[in-house]
């Protein structure tokens, strides 16, 4: 049949001039590019002392349509794992008590510092002027609110298949009396979204990310499957597959202001306040998770630290900048001493305050005091033995009317919170980096337990208001704070939080009550 | 031995030992390193591609390369850098595999990891400052 002279043309045509069957989703980047509009005059509500350059570039050369389906597939994974393969198996009680106890704490808040990031990496994505820079930080707003949500999940899913639900469930609601809460919400909250939006950069993606998710993200799912966990590994595996891109945001940001000479002049200081705010928190919390909370052991929490921390991203991350001036955090050495102690101060403290705790602590049992002592040499002299003393006066049992706190009272232990920080510390105890200092301003006390906070605190003294548990319930009786502040169960009377990790001789808020302990603010006698 | 393993160097050492040395007055500081590290998050892709691309011709290209199985994950060091072809694991793997396949299980990364058309790669060179990031020709 002839065809008509239009047709015969166009088929001409298309024999010389073919259209691309398919074209490949980094040719769509490169092509997205000459969309770009004028950045350089970007008006901010997040402005930086820094000038950030607008020729930075984004590492994995993101396109909407291949990041949803490349999320998808993460979250149907997952998802499809915890739902089908995992509940058949029974994998949400199949954990350690210990580590079912853990959990409680580490993903309820990674949920708060995941949400947290999605303000933060909003604010970045107004402040910077490449546009390029910019589809990477709106990659991570939606990468935080899927972590937020895995998280959440975390916690859903053990709270139907945990023999003990309470504190997967609504931890919350706990957060006033929980001495651990506000120290959290400092590093993951206050240091990604307040203040100077680079400096909350260096915060978040350079150290929160590339430093300190390896070992909360990446580290603890060792420890985890160690303990019959097979949760944990399943989804924060899969959240840490969007860190590699955080983590190349936050280099990329110190790549747009390396050029700046208010580099020259600010960046060292700000990475090691945000080097020292970071480890502060997470180095003791994550050594107190990973070795109090566990019956497994991988290895010590140092070792984790010294490879996650010190050896790669120190030399791979911060050592390789050198020659771009910048140069090793000064705060470093303080650091490693807290590697070493910090965590075995904290876990002596958060058994003593068990009662404010929104999950279940358990004293280290005889295999693994000799597992501390060999890997902590001197740990038995200084730890080991306040733990079987406290176990003789009967602390796991509700019937002794033994909490102790009231211990530590007792024997001139005065337990203070570090302002800057919000860390609990013990100075008569601590083996940690530091030392109690006291400062006064505007008619109120102030502690403190290190020269780095201390000098945070001195150049910004009104950023630091949060009340201590001690200044907020002083003079008020133990057992009145747990209920007001939600610490029990659903019965109305016996508490979540307890000293041990067995299913009988829980504590009530009657038994509380019968110990008589009043909580008083420390700095009062000073 | 590599000094490339996940337990080496300081990591050897156990209590006393290994506290002398990380308290040394020579590592209060950073030292700067040319390795890198990934992590790759287990499915059957990446068991595949651990095993019949990066510790067959990725260890011809880099013999510094290091595989450890962590249990949920394979973690994997070297020096300079590790390049992963998608293409080559299209091939081996028998089906369509694009690098945002590939980083549905990159769990992370230690160095500057960057993509370029089929190619992965985590390097230790300073992307951006050292060497432009570039796009596909």
């Amino acid at each position: 049949m002839p065809i008509s002279a239009a047709t015969k043309a166009a088929t001409d045509a298309h024999a010389l001039h073919r259209a691309p069957a398919s074209v490949s989703p980094q040719e769509v980047h490169k092509w997205m590019q000459s969309f770009n509009w004028e950045f350089s005059k970007n008006k901010t509500k997040y402005p930086t002392k820094y000038h950030m350059a607008n020729d930075t570039k984004e590492q994995f050369k993101l396109i909407a349509k291949e990041y949803a389906r490349m999320e998808s597939a993460k979250d149907e994974r997952q998802f499809g794992t915890l739902l089908d393969g995992m509940t058949r198996l029974g994998a949400g009680n199949r954990m350690h008590p210990k580590w079912g106890e853990t959990m409680k704490v580490a993903s309820n808040f990674l949920e708060v510092g995941e949400y947290n990031a999605i303000a933060a990496s909003a604010m970045l994505w107004d402040s910077a002027t490449a546009a390029e820079q910019k589809n990477g930080y709106l990659a991570q707003v939606m990468d935080e609110i899927r972590h937020t949500n895995q998280c959440a999940f975390v916690n859903h899913y053990y709270s139907k298949h945990y023999h003990d639900p309470a504190g997967h469930n609504d931890a919350r609601r706990t957060r006033a009396i929980g001495p651990l809460w506000k120290g959290m919400k400092r590093v993951f909250a206050d240091g990604f979204i307040s203040g100077d939006a680079v400096e909350c950069s260096i915060n978040l993606q350079l150290v929160g990310e590339a430093c300190f998710t390896n070992p909360l993200i990446v580290a603890i799912t060792e420890w985890a499957s160690a303990n019959g966990d097979e949760i944990t590994p399943t989804v924060f595996l899969s959240i840490e597959t969007d860190e590699l891109r955080h983590m190349a945001n936050g280099y990329q940001t110190v790549v747009s202001i390396a050029n700046d000479p208010a580099a020259q002049k600010y960046l060292n200081t700000d990475l090691n306040n945000a080097f020292w705010t970071q480890q502060k928190y997470f180095t003791p919390v994550l050594g107190m998770l990973f070795e109090y909370g566990s019956k497994f052991k991988v290895e010590p929490w140092v070792k984790t630290w010294n490879r996650w921390v010190y050896e790669d991203w120190g030399g791979i991350w911060i050592g390789r900048l050198g020659k771009y001036g910048v140069q090793s955090p000064p705060s470093l050495r303080d650091a490693k001493q807290d590697a070493y102690w910090a965590h075995h101060d904290l876990a002596l403290i958060a058994y003593a305050l068990w009662p404010t705790g929104f999950f279940r602590l358990a004293l280290p049992d005889q295999e693994e005091m000799q597992w501390f002592e060999a890997n902590y040499p001197g740990w038995y002299d200084h730890y080991g033995k306040i733990y079987e003393e406290w176990k003789a006066l009967g602390c796991e049992d509700p019937k002794s009317g033994f909490i102790p706190f009231q211990w530590l009272l007792k024997n001139g232990h005065e337990v203070y919170v570090d302002r800057v920080s919000q860390v609990p510390f013990c100075p008569s105890l601590s083996k940690s980096a530091g030392s109690l200092r006291i400062h006064e301003y505007n008619g109120r006390k102030y502690s403190f337990s290190d020269d780095w906070g201390e000098r945070m605190w001195l150049t910004e003294p009104e950023r630091y208001e949060c009340q201590s548990i001690f200044e907020q319930y002083d003079g008020r009786e133990l057992s009145e704070i747990i209920a007001e502040g939600h610490g029990l169960r659903s019965d109305g009377k016996t508490l979540i939080g307890q000293p041990h990790v067995r299913g009988t001789d829980l504590w009530t808020l009657e038994d509380v009550r019968r110990a008589g302990v009043v909580c008083s603010d420390p700095l009062k006698r000073h | 031995m590599s000094d490339n393993r996940y337990n080496s160097g300081i990591m050897e050492k156990n209590g006393a030992d290994f506290a002398n040395e990380f308290f040394a007055e020579e590592n209060q500081v950073v030292h700067e390193s040319d390795k890198v590290v990934l992590v790759l998050m287990k499915s059957d892709e990446i068991d595949a591609i651990v095993e019949d691309i990066i510790l067959k011709e990725g260890v011809e290209i880099n013999p510094t390369i290091v595989v450890e199985d962590r249990t949920g994950f394979w973690w994997i060091k070297a020096n300079g850098k590790i390049e992963v072809n998608v293409a080559d694991a299209a091939a081996l793997l028998g089906k369509n595999y694009s690098i945002y396949d590939f980083l549905v299980n990159v769990s992370s990364t230690i160095g500057r990891a960057y993509t370029l058309g089929e190619t992965f790669t985590i390097t230790s060179e300073l992307m951006g400052l050292d060497r432009k990031l570039v796009d596909v020709s």
